[in-house]
């Protein structure tokens, strides 16, 4: 990869064979009127201006850079460091595209927003700004996500949302993004669709990440200021990709950090029960997208299993492909029960209760920092809290609340 | 002269349109499937679109995702829809097959899909999400084998946009008629009938109409303006009541939805 000259998605919206608009004609115009006003505005200083506001007074950003220092004597290797995505408003780093996203949709006059959702963090986030900015609001979410995240179910109807119900195909968040395609092509004309994540057709896996970049560029900031330099290593989960897209892409030219990003590996890649198509997937087409999926043979889109709804997902962003072909980024994976420890190992040291998302970066983290040099750094994109999973964490162990 | 090109010709001489119907391969299983399309072309379909199951069908309102949901529950592969096709095709070889399916599905055979689809005497290919813009390399392979690749124009479809769809279009032209999913309810206007009719003076390919056409009045309707009617949901539907074809009023049921969608159109 040429990392000086990275420049992606091309006029085309590839990352290189990755990416592209598979989508049926019908929403072609859509999708043509969205980069094009994006593509307007992305430099224009009162817009950014309006979502630098919204951040701030809205979100509260800046997000803190936060030294988990019981947990790295606990480790007794690298430094840890969390960069504090759960403190944002409505619990996650969804909150920064939606924000940004919500003003493209009023810039071009859609007057209802739909969205998927997979553990409800993008719904929320979704409802959040459309309430704030009077928007009809619909949230597709499987019925088997339902059960397991009610409590933001509850949140997203008590900020005016209606939610959809997705019982078709295996019932969880692709089954989502099928349905709200499906509405988005009937209902085309006035509605924008909120992609939460760094996936779908283009434009959106490059919407989604500038949004979320912000992540990085603060990183950037707060590492000059607190270390003098940039991190050895930064760490995040991937799902569709949003919050490790936003954290790394503003490092991908600085070689020196290297990068990392986290698959739910469910039972275990080799069990087969995962949710982790860059380690065990193989490249085809789906919502809209060239890009690693798990799939069959005859390229029937295989269910997928982790403990963390956010990341059952059987794609991955196009430019994650990209990124782990290219080998700038590495990718892993963490099991349940490895996800399930760094859940518990971060609530119990340090008093801050991650997503179960977010957990199988803390797993990977717990893995190498023993084995590394103390004066070695890693920040983990901590994405979101997990007050959301209490319930399941304890069914998960057998217990009822 | 290809069958595509064949059978409108005849039907143009005869001032006639075409009967096109959508049925999914493998629903309720293979062998019923098979005799369902057998049927189709005797009672005198024009041409026949086969859908390949597709574990997320993300343009199929209800109807279809069933049926969809329904065939995978068999396992059914697209080798075996091909083995199929082949096997009707040597009985009705004047009949045209076109397969519509979604793009993994077709990507899963890799190079070998183009020859596969000549070898099994495949007429064309609907992809729904393969628009115009990322077709280039496979329009190519497909042109190769003679294979057309039937394009899709929707409601929203700039004219700038059709004029560009239709300097690599063959076989026929699919017109979406509503903005929506497959099944979806169907109301005829005249901004539809002159929009279609836009489309024809642009081009001398065939252009039919589908999705949400469920009886013979509408049928009749956008037979007038079009060369040609697909009709799909209202028989997947159909399809969905009878769990076997040996059920004999499933037989009875479709050929009479046929044949008043038939006379509607004739």
């Amino acid at each position: 990869m040429d990392k000086e000259n990275y420049d992606f998605p091309d006029k085309d919206g590839r990352f290189g064979d990755f990416g592209g608009k598979y989508v049926s004609e019908t929403l072609i115009s859509a999708l043509d009127q969205l980069e094009e006003t994006y593509n307007k505005i992305k430099k224009d200083k009162a817009f950014l201006k309006e979502v630098k506001n919204d951040l701030e007074t809205f979100v509260g950003r800046p997000s803190p850079l936060y030294f988990a220092q019981r947990w790295t004597e606990n480790l007794g290797g690298a430094k840890i460091y969390l960069k504090r995505e759960d403190l944002n408003h409505t619990g996650a780093h969804k909150i920064n595209n939606t924000v940004g996203q919500v003003l493209l949709a009023k810039k071009m006059g859609k007057k209802r927003i739909i969205a998927e959702t997979g553990a409800g963090q993008h719904g929320v986030a979704t409802a959040a700004v459309a309430a704030r900015h009077g928007l009809e609001c619909v949230i597709f979410m499987g019925e088997e996500d339902i059960e397991r995240q009610s409590p933001n179910v509850y949140r997203m109807k008590l900020l005016g949302a209606k939610v959809c119900a997705v019982d078709s195909g295996t019932k969880t968040l692709k089954d989502a993004m099928n349905e709200a395609m499906r509405d988005w092509v009937t209902n085309v004309d006035d509605t924008h669709y909120i992609i939460g994540s760094v996936a779908g057709p283009h434009p959106y896996p490059q919407i989604v990440r500038d949004f979320n970049s912000i992540v990085g560029i603060e990183l950037k900031d707060q590492a000059r200021e607190v270390f003098g330099r940039y991190p050895d290593k930064i760490i995040a989960c991937v799902g569709g990709g949003s919050n490790a897209m936003g954290i790394f892409y503003p490092f991908l030219k600085d070689n020196s950090v290297d990068l990392i990003g986290v698959e739910a590996g469910g039972s275990g890649v080799k069990s087969g029960k995962h949710a982790a198509p860059l380690s065990d997937g193989s490249v085809g087409v789906l919502h809209g997208m060239k890009t690693y999926l798990m799939q069959d043979d005859g390229g029937q889109i295989l269910s997928t299993h982790s403990v963390s709804a956010g990341l059952d997902y059987p794609g991955v962003g196009p430019e994650h492909s990209y990124l782990r072909d290219s080998g700038r980024v590495v990718y892993e994976s963490a099991t349940d029960d490895e996800a399930l420890d760094g859940f518990h190992d971060l609530t119990k040291t340090e008093g801050i209760m991650p997503a179960l998302e977010t957990a199988h970066a803390l797993a990977f983290a717990k893995k190498i920092a023993p084995n590394l040099d103390k004066e070695e750094i890693i920040v983990v994109n901590l994405s979101g809290r997990g007050d959301k999973d209490m319930a399941n964490v304890a069914k998960v162990e057998g217990l009822s609340l | 002269m290809n069958n595509i090109e064949k059978v409108f010709e005849s039907l143009k001489k005869n001032n006639r349109k075409a009967l096109i119907t959508y049925s999914v391969a493998g629903d309720p299983d293979l062998d019923s499937s098979e005799k369902i399309i057998r049927n189709f072309i005797s009672s005198g379909v024009d041409i026949i679109e086969v859908g390949v199951p597709f574990s997320d069908p993300m343009a199929e309102g209800p109807s279809i995702q069933l049926g969809h949901e329904r065939a995978l529950k068999n396992n059914i592969s697209l080798p075996n829809i091909l083995d199929m096709c082949s096997k009707i095709k040597n009985d009705f070889p004047k009949t045209p097959i076109v397969l519509m399916g979604y793009m993994n599905n077709f990507l899963s055979l890799k190079d070998n899909l183009f020859k596969e689809l000549k070898k099994n005497k495949i007429d064309g290919l609907i992809i729904v999400d393969l628009p115009y813009v990322e077709s280039e390399e496979f329009l190519k392979k497909l042109n190769e084998e003679g294979i057309d690749l039937i394009r899709l124009i929707s409601p929203t479809t700039t004219n700038e946009r059709i004029r560009k769809i239709l300097t690599s279009s063959s076989g026929y032209l699919y017109y979406i008629s509503l903005k929506g999913v497959t099944g979806s309810d169907l109301k005829v206007s005249d901004e539809l009938e002159k929009r279609v009719s836009e489309i024809k003076n642009q081009t001398n390919l065939p252009v039919v109409v589908g999705f949400g056409i469920k009886d013979a009045e509408t049928a009749k309707k956008m037979s007038v303006c079009s060369d040609g009617v697909v009709v799909g949901s209202k028989l997947v539907d159909e399809i969905s009541k009878h769990s076997l074809y040996k059920d004999n009023l499933l037989k009875e049921n479709l050929m009479s939805i046929i044949g008043e969608l038939r006379e509607g159109i004739s």
